[in-house]
């Protein structure tokens, strides 16, 4: 029965019942957003808290530092000099270099590293006393709560101080042993390498496949098929991948763990996802441009080079860039075909070994002194700011260059 | 309404294109998609600088025969062609024949504009540039956007992404792009129907301008569009080219009763 329309209606009951239920409706579904939002930021906020941490050191010249040695020493020299400079009477530091299993115990006693063959010359020498520099390390919170009674018991040249993990010389600096000169520099060359490789192996057999499947390629069942298990594929987990380079690359091609193996590895990761992105962006090319192409006479080549594919770039770098995102994050696969091992050198070629921020992440995190948790915190926020930055690149990239049809 | 299938029709003509005036003879063209027969027997002389309309309700086979005069109809997958399209006294479809080459001879503008997602320039210069020309570009591209009377509002900006321009500056820029290599023929595939009335008077009067230079064929589903440019008219139905004569005959005197029952918008 139709009512007729009424200048009370929005002050009937019932209308005023259902506007409720609007009303409570809409507040109703803000939150499991704000429940998402929150749990980003509660990460992300625990992340960067981790990477500050309240420490009672002794204060000496060199703590944390390394000094890259040129051509010139030798590391006996360079012991001599540093015993020498702690003091020692040059007949006891004759007596220690002359006895290795002496020199042995004062080594360890004291901690003081010497790396050979880095990047910087034959020799580095790390001074990293930690028992006898960093008398104890708290987290952010305790620290602070016992600032007082820590300052307190200070003994003499004790400092107490905040250190925070993540400061710039922290992308620079080697691996270490020694969480406060441990740093990322190893990592991101590793990345870089792996990163680069693996694109110059994945865009081009990516976006080949993707113009042969769109542009050549007959119609049919066939087709179909491959279409569908592309799409399987790209979402195949990647230790799957990792099985797979161990089996192919590392084993039966005889690889080792190289980047090589890394690079083919990742490669095949990625190479669905590119070849999609490019697919899609193919796709979004009107066929009446092409017949435009074709009707100025142009052969099916010179319309796919000089007009569709030009017109797809912006949507392949968008998919390149989020495939590159992809292989930076990825550790699983990695951990498989080699990049596990301790690595205190840069890579020099392909078939270097190397290791990437990810996984020394994951190295750090499992590492058994507790400061690597730091460390890890560290190497995470970088992680994530790359990811952000590479996201951000896709994002201006889509918006710069799209073509408005 | 006229629902039979004429196949075989004798086509109604008055003093056709006599074969020295012609730029193409289409001579009993039959065109299959398949098993779909497309076009049926179709004999026409299109003429040298002048315009021709081909008019005709929707399926008719207007675009096919259009399609067929510059072998874009070999681009689609299981066509079949009988009959002899003669230019410049080669058949187009004698198979020593290259339809690419075909096709710079002959250009085309599209039913909605359908520049490159290039530049203004780039754009016009694309067919000299695959013609292998790479002198004396900027000369002819501004001969042929001034051709295509769209030079004065683009000349600033021929650096542009030609997809920013408006759609009738788009099928100006088209007509260019097409006329930039000077094609004696340039055939027109509704080319307004996709713009307003003020963008399609002025490609009218350009089309009218360009007639000069070039002999053009367009497909038009508009007959007061034929009646204001073509200076002859082929009325096609299901495949069969109806009646073909000077315009103003053929709408004023059509001699086939289903032309007149097109011409009078009887049906359509």
């Amino acid at each position: 029965m139709q009512r007729g329309l009424s200048l009370e209606s929005s002050k009937s009951p019932e209308n005023l019942r259902r506007d409720r239920i609007n009303r409570v409706f809409a507040r109703a579904v803000i939150v499991p957003t704000v429940l998402a939002l929150a749990l980003i930021a509660v990460l992300i906020l625990d992340t960067i808290y981790d990477t500050v941490s309240v420490q009672v050191v002794e204060v000496t010249e060199t703590s944390g530092k390394s000094f890259p040695l040129g051509q010139a020493w030798n590391a006996e020299q360079v012991i001599r000099l540093e015993l020498l400079a702690q003091g020692l009477p040059e007949e006891e530091v004759n007596r220690l270099m002359a006895d290795p299993e002496e020199m042995r115990i004062f080594g360890l006693r004291n901690r003081v590293e010497l790396m050979w063959a880095t990047q910087d010359g034959p020799l580095r020498w790390v001074v990293s006393s930690i028992d006898d520099e960093r008398v104890s390390n708290y987290s952010l919170l305790e620290g602070l709560r016992r600032w007082n009674e820590l300052k307190a018991g200070l003994q003499e040249n004790q400092q107490l101080r905040l250190n925070p993990w993540l400061d710039q010389s922290f992308l620079s600096r080697d691996p270490s042993r020694n969480p406060i000169s441990a740093g990322l520099r190893v990592a991101l060359f590793g990345t870089l390498w792996l990163l680069t490789m693996t694109l110059l192996l994945s865009v081009p057999i990516g976006v080949g496949t993707a113009i042969y499947l769109e542009e050549y390629a007959p119609k049919n069942a066939l087709t179909r098929f491959i279409e569908v298990n592309l799409r399987n594929l790209a979402g195949v987990p990647s230790i799957v991948f990792g099985l797979l380079g161990l089996a192919v690359f590392v084993r039966g091609m005889n690889l080792g763990p190289t980047l090589a193996a890394a690079a083919l590895t990742m490669a095949l990761l990625i190479m669905p996802t590119i070849t999609i992105a490019a697919r899609e962006a193919l796709r979004a090319v009107p066929d009446s441009v092409r017949l435009a192409a074709y009707a100025l006479g142009a052969t099916k080549w010179q319309t796919i080079s000089k007009v569709v594919i030009p017109a797809t770039i912006p949507g392949i770098a968008t998919g390149v860039i989020l495939a590159a995102a992809r292989a930076i994050g990825e550790a699983a696969p990695l951990l498989l075909v080699g990049a596990a091992a301790y690595v205190a050198f840069v890579p020099r070629g392909p078939m270097s070994e190397y290791t990437v921020l990810p996984v020394q992440i994951y190295l750090w995190i499992s590492a058994n002194l507790s400061e690597f948790a730091n460390t890890a915190a560290a190497g995470i926020i970088v992680l994530l700011l790359t990811l952000a930055g590479l996201y951000a690149l896709a994002f201006w990239v889509r918006r710069r260059f799209r073509v408005e049809w | 309404m006229i629902q039979e299938i004429a196949i075989g029709h004798q086509t109604v003509r008055r003093e056709p294109v006599p074969a020295e005036e012609a730029v193409v003879q289409v001579q009993n063209l039959s065109l299959f998609y398949g098993k779909h027969q497309a076009l049926y027997d179709v004999s026409i002389n299109f003429p040298r600088n002048k315009i021709t309309a081909i008019i005709g309700p929707s399926g008719c086979g207007k675009s096919t025969l259009l399609r067929s005069l510059n072998r874009m109809n070999d681009l689609v997958p299981g066509v079949r062609l009988q009959g002899k399209v003669i230019y410049e006294g080669i058949d187009i479809y004698d198979p020593q024949v290259d339809p690419v080459e075909v096709r710079r001879h002959i250009g085309m503008v599209f039913q909605k504009p359908n520049p490159f997602p290039k530049s203004i320039f780039e754009n016009v210069a694309f067919g000299l540039r695959l013609q292998g020309q790479k002198e004396g570009l900027e000369q002819a591209v501004k001969q042929a956007l001034e051709r295509a009377a769209l030079y004065e509002e683009v000349k600033d900006k021929l650096g542009e992404v030609a997809l920013r321009l408006s759609g009738g500056q788009q099928q100006r820029l088209c007509i260019a792009r097409a006329i930039a290599t000077e094609p004696p023929l340039l055939l027109l595939d509704e080319p307004t129907s996709a713009l307003d009335p003020i963008a399609t008077e002025r490609i009218e009067e350009l089309l009218l301008e360009l007639k000069k230079r070039f002999s053009l064929v367009i497909v038009t589903h508009n007959m007061q569009q034929a009646a204001r440019i073509a200076d002859r008219t082929a009325f096609m139905h299901l495949g069969v080219l109806i009646e073909e004569g000077p315009t103003n005959e053929i709408f004023t005197v059509p001699r086939d009763p289903r032309t007149e029952a097109y011409v009078t918008g009887r049906f359509g």
